[in-house]
Parts: C-alpha cells; sequence; structure tokens
C-alpha cells in the first residue's frame, strides 16, 4: 500500500502508535512523505488526524519509528527537529496582540540564536513568507485586528519562514471563506512545488481531490488507503469511511466527489 | 521581532534614571530628619548618627524595595508570557500567602531567627507548592476562571494555616509580630536580610531570563511552541522554581507584597507593545520603580501618632492600589471577549 521510495522521502513513519489516556488514537500508522509532494489527509472526525500530525510533528511521543531525511527522530535536537518541520496546529491562535512581522518572525525561532539579533538570512526568509503569502501591506498590523482569512495567511506565514523541508498543518483552510480556501490551497500547492514535503488535514473531498498530489484517509485510528486523489476519492471508500453517499463527476480541475447523502 | 526598538531602550533608559531618583529619594526620607546633605554624607563616610541611619537603616530598606520590586515586575512578567494571560500574577495564585504560611511556621516555632536562612527556604517552599498546582493546573487548557478560582483556593488554604499557626504559636508576642510582618512592610530591614534573599532573587533573575526566547514562542499556543523547538515542561519547570525563589525570598525578608507583578507588565505593554519576551525587562524596572515609590509613599503618609506601629504598611499600599487594578482590567477582559483565557 505504501510506496516507498526511501532515496525521495523527506519524512517516513512506520508502525506508528499513540495511545491518550490509555485509549488507542493512532494504530500501526505508516507513510512516507515526499519532497514537492502535496499529500492530503482525509478522515471522519475523531480518526486521529491531529493526533497523527502532532506525532509526527515530535510534539506528542508515539511508539513506532519516525525518520527525518534518512535520520531517526529521537536522534535530533528539538531545534534541529523544529528546523526541518514547520507544524501549523488547528485554529491559528496568537495569544497576544503582536504585529504581523513578529508573528511571522516567530518561523526563526529554531534558527536563530533567539537572545541576538535576527541574521540577514532570518529577515529574508520572513520577508519571502511575508511575498509569498500577499501580507507585506499588513506587516505593522496587529495580528488581532486581522480577519480570519488574514490570520490563517499569517499562521501559515510563520510556518514558512521556519524554510523546513516538511510542512504539516492541521486544517489550514478551517472556517475560511471559500475564496480564502481556495487562496490557502494554491498557497500549499505553490510551498510543494519548490520543494517542501507538505502534509495538511482538510475536511473539504472536492478540495482534496482538486489539489492534492496523494491522498491519505484515516478512519478510527488507522490509514486505510494511500493514493492518487482518483484511487482513494471513489463512492465506494467515500461511503465506508465517510458514511455518505458520493458521485464522482469529471470536471475541468479533476475527478471531484459530490456529496449526495448521509447513509 | 526587528522593528524599531528605540522606543524600548527609551524607555528601559528612562526608567533606569526614575530608579537613580528614587533610589535617592529613599535615602534623604525618613523620621530622622536628616538634611539631604547629611543624609549624603552620612552614606559616603558612614560616620555618626546619620552614617549610621544612612547605611544601616534606610540603605537596606532602598535596596530591597529595588530588589523585591524588580522580582516581582519580572515574576508576573514571566508568569503571564508562560501563561499566555496578563491577568497572571503570583498574588493571585496564593504564591505569597503560602510563602507567608511557610515562614511564619518557622518563625512562630523559633525553628530558626529571622534572619536566617530557613526562613526565605520554608518561603519558597510554600510559594513553590502554590505555584507549582497552579501551573499544573492551568497547563493546558484550563479556563482563566479555572486558574483564577484555584488560585482563590490555595491562597484561602495557605491563609488558613498561617491563622493556625498564628493560633497555635507559643508565645503571643510572636504571633502579634509575624500578623504585622504578613502585611508586607520594609521598615527596619537590616543589611543581613538583603545578604540572605540576594542569591535567591538573582537565582529566580537568572531562570526567568533564560526563558525570553520560549514565552515568544508561547504566543502560539503550547504544541506551535513545542514544534518550534521549545522545550515546554522545562520551561514550565524552570519558571515555577524561578517564580518561587523570587517570591518565596521577598516574603521571607518583607511579608506580602502583592499585585507588583500583575500592574508592572501591564503599565509596560501600552509603550513596548505585547511581546512577552520585550515586556520582561521594563517590567523589571517597572516593578522596582514602583515599590521603591511606594516604600517612599508609606513614609510620607502620616498616621495616627498615638499609635504603636508608625508607619503604613507597603503591601497594604501596593493591595490598595493593585486590587482596583485588577478589577479594572478583568473588565476590559469581559468587554473585549474570552480572546487571552483559553
Amino acid at each position: 500500500m505504501i510506496a516507498t521510495q526511501a532515496t525521495a522521502a523527506a519524512l517516513t513513519a512506520t508502525g506508528l502508535s499513540v495511545r491518550l489516556a490509555r485509549k488507542v488514537i493512532v494504530e500501526d500508522a505508516s507513510l512516507s512523505l515526499r519532497a514537492g509532494e502535496f499529500t492530503v489527509l482525509l478522515g471522519p472526525n475523531g480518526a486521529g488526524k491531529t493526533t497523527l500530525l502532532r506525532a509526527l510533528a515530535g510534539v506528542l511521543p508515539a511508539d513506532g519509528h519516525i525518520e527525518i531525511g534518512g535520520r531517526p527522530l529521537q536522534t535530533l535536537s528539538l531545534r534541529e527537529r523544529a528546523r526541518r518541520i514547520a507544524y501549523l496546529p488547528q485554529g491559528h491562535v496568537t495569544h497576544w496582540p503582536m504585529d504581523v512581522a513578529s508573528v511571522v518572525a516567530l518561523g526563526r525561532h529554531p534558527h536563530a540564536d533567539a537572545f541576538a539579533p535576527p541574521t540577514a538570512d532570518d529577515r529574508a526568509a520572513v520577508d519571502a513568507a511575508l511575498t509569498a503569502t500577499g501580507l507585506e501591506p499588513l506587516a505593522a498590523r496587529s495580528v488581532t485586528s486581522l480577519s480570519g482569512g488574514e490570520r490563517a495567511r499569517v499562521a501559515l506565514a510563520r510556518a514558512l519562514a521556519t524554510r523546513a523541508s516538511i510542512l504539516l498543518a492541521d486544517e489550514p483552510t478551517m472556517s475560511l471563506d471559500p475564496r480564502h480556501q481556495l487562496v490557502v490551497m494554491e498557497l500549499l500547492v505553490q510551498v510543494a512545488r519548490r520543494g517542501t514535503a507538505v502534509l495538511a488535514v482538510l475536511h473539504d473531498l472536492a478540495l482534496a481531490a482538486r489539489f492534492a498530489d496523494r491522498v491519505l484517509m484515516m478512519d478510527c485510528g488507522r490509514l486505510v488507503a494511500d493514493g492518487s486523489p482518483r484511487e482513494v476519492l471513489t463512492p465506494d471508500k467515500i461511503a465506508t469511511v465517510f458514511g455518505v453517499e458520493a458521485a464522482i463527476t469529471e470536471t475541468g480541475v479533476g475527478a471531484i466527489p459530490i456529496l449526495r447523502r448521509p447513509i | 521581532m526587528w522593528r524599531a526598538s528605540t522606543n524600548r531602550s527609551g524607555l528601559i533608559v528612562a526608567l533606569s534614571a526614575l530608579l537613580v531618583v528614587l533610589a535617592i529619594l529613599s535615602l534623604m526620607i525618613g523620621p530622622a530628619g536628616l538634611s539631604p546633605r547629611e543624609a549624603l554624607a552620612g552614606l559616603i563616610d558612614g560616620e555618626g548618627t546619620a552614617g549610621i541611619i544612612v547605611r544601616s537603616i534606610r540603605l537596606p530598606r532602598t535596596l530591597l524595595a529595588l530588589l523585591i520590586g524588580a522580582t516581582l515586575g519580572l515574576s508576573g512578567a514571566a508568569l503571564q508570557g508562560l501563561l499566555r494571560n496578563p491577568l497572571a500574577e503570583p498574588a493571585l495564585f496564593g504564591a505569597p500567602q503560602a510563602a507567608a504560611a511557610g515562614a511564619s511556621f518557622v518563625i512562630a516555632y523559633g525553628l530558626a531567627g529571622a534572619t536566617s536562612f530557613a526562613v526565605p527556604a520554608a518561603g519558597i517552599l510554600g510559594a513553590l507548592v502554590s505555584i507549582g498546582g497552579l501551573v499544573a493546573i492551568a497547563g493546558r487548557r484550563a479556563s482563566l476562571t479555572v486558574t483564577l478560582l484555584a488560585g482563590l483556593a490555595f491562597a484561602s488554604f495557605a491563609g488558613a494555616a498561617t491563622a493556625l499557626i498564628l493560633n497555635l504559636a507559643p508565645s503571643p508576642y510572636a504571633a502579634l509580630e509575624i500578623a504585622f510582618w504578613l502585611l508586607g512592610s520594609l521598615e527596619d530591614r537590616s543589611m543581613e536580610h538583603v545578604w540572605i534573599a540576594l542569591p535567591f532573587f538573582a537565582a529566580c533573575w537568572v531562570l526567568l531570563f533564560l526563558n525570553l526566547p520560549a514565552y515568544r514562542a508561547l504566543t502560539l499556543g503550547e504544541d506551535a511552541a513545542a514544534s518550534l523547538g521549545v522545550d515546554i515542561d522545562r520551561t514550565r519547570l524552570m519558571v515555577v522554581i524561578g517564580v518561587a525563589l523570587g517570591v518565596g525570598a521577598a516574603v521571607a525578608v518583607a511579608g506580602a507584597i502583592g499585585f507588583i507583578g500583575l500592574v508592572a507588565p501591564h503599565l509596560v505593554r501600552r509603550a513596548v507593545g505585547s511581546d512577552p519576551a520585550r515586556v520582561c525587562v521594563p517590567a523589571m524596572l517597572t516593578g522596582a520603580a514602583l515599590l521603591t515609590a511606594a516604600d517612599i509613599a508609606v513614609r510620607l503618609i502620616p498616621t495616627n501618632p498615638n499609635a504603636t506601629a508608625v508607619e503604613l504598611k507597603v503591601g497594604v499600599v501596593t493591595a490598595l492600589i493593585g486590587v482596583p487594578f485588577f478589577l479594572l482590567m478583568i473588565f476590559s477582559e469581559r468587554r473585549y471577549g474570552d480572546g487571552a483565557s483559553s
């Protein structure tokens, strides 16, 4: 089921299991993320997507084996890991009303000697992230004064500023209007095209079908499908995993599942 | 992170200048009624009555006000950074009360003289229990309400424990002394108090400053901060121990002085913005200025000349100003929604 191309794999996880409060949330998950590829993780609520992402990001202890660029995750220091994996949690919280440029600069935390002033590299990375997300005009604004769509872009820019080889994004399109969903999806595709391995959790099957290079499907803590959108997003699988009757419609932008009714 | 920091440097210079002025005033003012010239001469040569008054009464008092104020201001800013909450403050977490309970136990039972290391040690232990408990409760996702209620519970429990110790104290005279000391005062402290507390304050400052970058990363929440390479558990432990060392030692030498840690960072944020790492140094200086000013004020405010306790207690002054300030902050938090509370 898993296409192993060890040489090109930016991240490989084998037999990953996570228990929270003695309950198995993720069971025996194996996957690999490749540089330049935009992978989408789909699954119903409670399937374990967020937990899997947190385990891959290394912020949650897990059983099993994770390799980053050929090195076991646990042999990396916290800073080394943070330089390689950028993780975007759900919800885009910013607890203090800081300005956009300062929030984006937090993405440089793993690189900088945090007590020293930022280097030219830091500045360049932050400027590039602001440009890529179209945030330069808002750089001096306080994040608390921004709209939901703008905040989502700030969160993404912060993750981009790290210039990690792997980007893990948990529902980056959550509570965004259709236009901003598309903006974020196009950004993620661009990031992948520049050579980053991108994994994003989504709830919108149509967006996944349209933008993903590869789709992972999760159900009850297990990875149940891994392949191209056409292979994975079939009426059968959508029925078993999501409990929804779906029809696949060929469109100019791909084979898009249309959801009909809950089963 | 790299926007012009002229504002902040300017503020730091201005606050440092203010501290120098306040320290000089603090050395000049007192019931002995020395002229500024006599006080200055006393400070420099240490001779005669003026020398004794300035060097062994006013100097320790001034130094303690500066050190304790700085420690409390920094502790507040660090706790707020750790918990991402502008209302975090050691006094609201029952830390001074718990430290006071620990210290009074040691004093009431005559386990140690008032200037022995056992008093700050007991105070630090008390503060460690309350702050550690609170941070464990507030840890991942507890709301502001839960945190404050738990703080109230800790404070009440520590207050009851102190009352119990006073009730059972072998000597009623010791009980009275403890009761006054609990109100928080810098009166009649000696250089010995300074030397006892100083190492704890220094350790507190080092622990809290080492985590400046972590406070900043925590702006994005614990998961994002962890993914940026912050060791959350270590940060939490260092801040809890740092604040406990600072508050415990402060209470041991000066009694319960609250709300500096709430007011100082808040005042500073208006000038330097909300970045929790940039707040710390100015908050520390502001805390020192606030407490020194309050301690000068208690010497100038006339009290009933017939009473035996001649001076107002500085802890009373900080609470009288701090509590309404806190209520005002809650009021504005409510108005702007619950954004910072979860």
